[in-house]
């Protein structure tokens, strides 16, 4: 449910590296936080060419009991973002990892991933 | 979720085994979802669902004179029905502020049965213990009996195969035998789908829940939790006591008018509600629907030309619609087809105001 090959935050983001775009990082939220969301109806993302900050509010995400915002795991510049969600917010649930993926970033700074948790981290927090 | 303070219904091990999210509802740890708010949705508007909402309170208001002394304080006119029937009324204040919305089972002029919201239910007791002459008994039997609603357009053919009578009228109940226990079989529901609401004795709740799911495995049963419940009675513009309702918002405001007995001499709050109704209500509750891809929620504020006039009471996205729906208190003004705004937190979203029901009840095609 927390696939190894990815970094977490503690915000319940992934971050799987590389992305699909020339340099960039792929970004999601997790199974626990889907989960925990229950269904989703609508999934508001920043526009390709924002400039992020770590940690900021980056987007809303809104299932039919209650609204969770996203956050920008590392600092750097949207590249992509995945414009099936307007239509097919579901997506989130159903393949988080997958299908249900947010947006693509290039980070400012490539060391920022290493301060990510691992999954082994990102286990220990949502299990223990 | 297993707050040990919360009460639990005679279900709540059915619930964990079908592996429900829990919430607090009144006092109660209730599940909220089992499969997700809009399968179980979708369940009851195409299928049939089966929900326990036990939380609802119970109160028994018995001996000679019940009828009467009950018809002299809630709202509705008890003299409209006859033994067999229920009713939805009111309970106000003297100010006309609604303590609360429930259904009075008429089982005799002197046996009624009334089922209030569960946070309210010790409230409305001891309102009315607090006026009932001699003779007349006022009961709190909020654990005495579970309750369970089976709603969809195949929920009659589920009730039947469960052995339990379903071809009585709407607002009608019947009592029948369940293996030796009576079971009240209620044609109401909040869903706006034909369905049915089950007063089951508390030691009996299991069993007959059980039954319910296996008579209606072939017609696809769900068991649905409150989630689903908020939205399909949104999507009906029915509104939900302490939202849309409350001791702020009188029955002119909420769209509750139709559950005043204005002809009768006496109910709580009858002299203020005259008053209001003659003076005409100062606002009144609407329904919005999104024109873009607004979900409005309790609490936010609706503006017309930037001006606050307004505030949602109930929104959620609707299931049916795929499209955010809600209840707003509005200026008499600001009538249905007007545009209005929605502060939706960093965004101002654009809704048409409508006249509820956002879905037309049992359209759905039973598949």
């Amino acid at each position: 449910m927390y696939p190894d090959d990815l970094r977490y935050t503690s915000k319940h983001e992934w971050v799987r590296s590389p992305g699909e775009a020339e340099g960039s990082v792929r970004i999601g939220i997790t199974h626990f936080a889907q989960e925990q969301l229950g269904d989703i109806v609508y999934v508001q993302l920043p526009a390709v060419g924002d400039e992020l900050t770590a940690d900021d509010v980056c987007g809303e995400l809104e299932s039919t009991k209650s609204v969770s915002e996203l956050y920008a795991p590392v600092s750097g510049t949207v590249v992509a973002r995945n414009d099936d969600l307007d239509a097919s917010p579901e997506q989130v649930n159903a393949e988080p990892y997958g299908a249900g993926w947010m947006i693509e970033m290039i980070p400012s700074d490539e060391s920022a991933l290493e301060g990510l948790l691992t999954a082994a981290d990102y286990r220990a927090q949502v299990e223990g | 979720m297993t707050d040990a303070t919360l009460a639990r219904t005679p279900l709540h091990e059915r619930h964990e085994a079908l592996g429900a999210k829990f919430a607090e509802f009144g006092g109660w740890s209730m599940p909220l979802q089992y499969s997700g708010v809009v399968d179980e949705h979708t369940a009851v508007r195409e299928r049939v669902g089966l929900f326990d909402v036990s939380h609802l309170g119970k109160a028994s208001v018995t001996g000679p004179g019940a009828r009467e002394f009950v018809n002299s304080c809630l709202s509705n006119d008890l003299d409209k029905i006859g033994p067999g029937q229920a009713q939805y009324t009111l309970c106000c204040d003297e100010s006309g502020g609604v303590v609360d919305d429930l259904i009075i089972y008429l089982r005799a002029d002197d046996d009624l049965l009334l089922v209030p919201n569960a946070a309210n239910n010790a409230e409305v007791v001891r309102r009315l213990a607090a006026e009932a002459p001699a003779g007349v008994d006022v009961r709190d039997q909020h654990r005495e009996f579970a309750v369970m609603a089976i709603q969809g357009p195949r929920s009659e053919r589920t009730v039947a195969a469960a052995g339990l009578p379903t071809e009585h009228p709407y607002m009608s109940f019947v009592e029948a035998d369940f293996d030796g226990v009576s079971v009240t079989v209620c044609r109401t529901g909040y869903t706006g789908e034909r369905g049915y609401e089950l007063v089951v004795p508390w030691d009996a709740a299991t069993a007959v829940w059980d039954a319910l799911l296996r008579a209606g495995e072939s017609d696809g049963i769900a068991a649905c939790g409150l989630g689903a419940r908020d939205t399909l009675r949104t999507d009906m513009g029915y509104p939900l006591h302490g939202q849309d309702l409350s001791l702020e918002i009188s029955p002119l405001q909420g769209r509750s008018s139709w559950a005043v007995g204005w002809s009768k001499e006496r109910f709580w709050g009858r002299a203020a509600l005259l008053a209001e109704k003659e003076a005409g209500p100062a606002r009144r509750l609407r329904g919005i629907r999104a024109l873009g891809r607004g979900i409005p929620r309790p609490g936010m504020t609706v503006t017309v030309d930037s001006d606050p006039v307004g505030t949602v009471t109930s929104g959620t996205f609707s299931p049916t619609l795929r499209q955010g729906v809600g209840l707003a208190l509005l200026p008499p003004e600001v009538t249905e087809g007007s545009e209005v705004a929605v502060q939706i937190r960093n965004r101002t979203e654009s809704f048409e105001v409508v006249r509820p029901p956002f879905v037309q009840a049992g359209s759905a095609e039973s598949a």
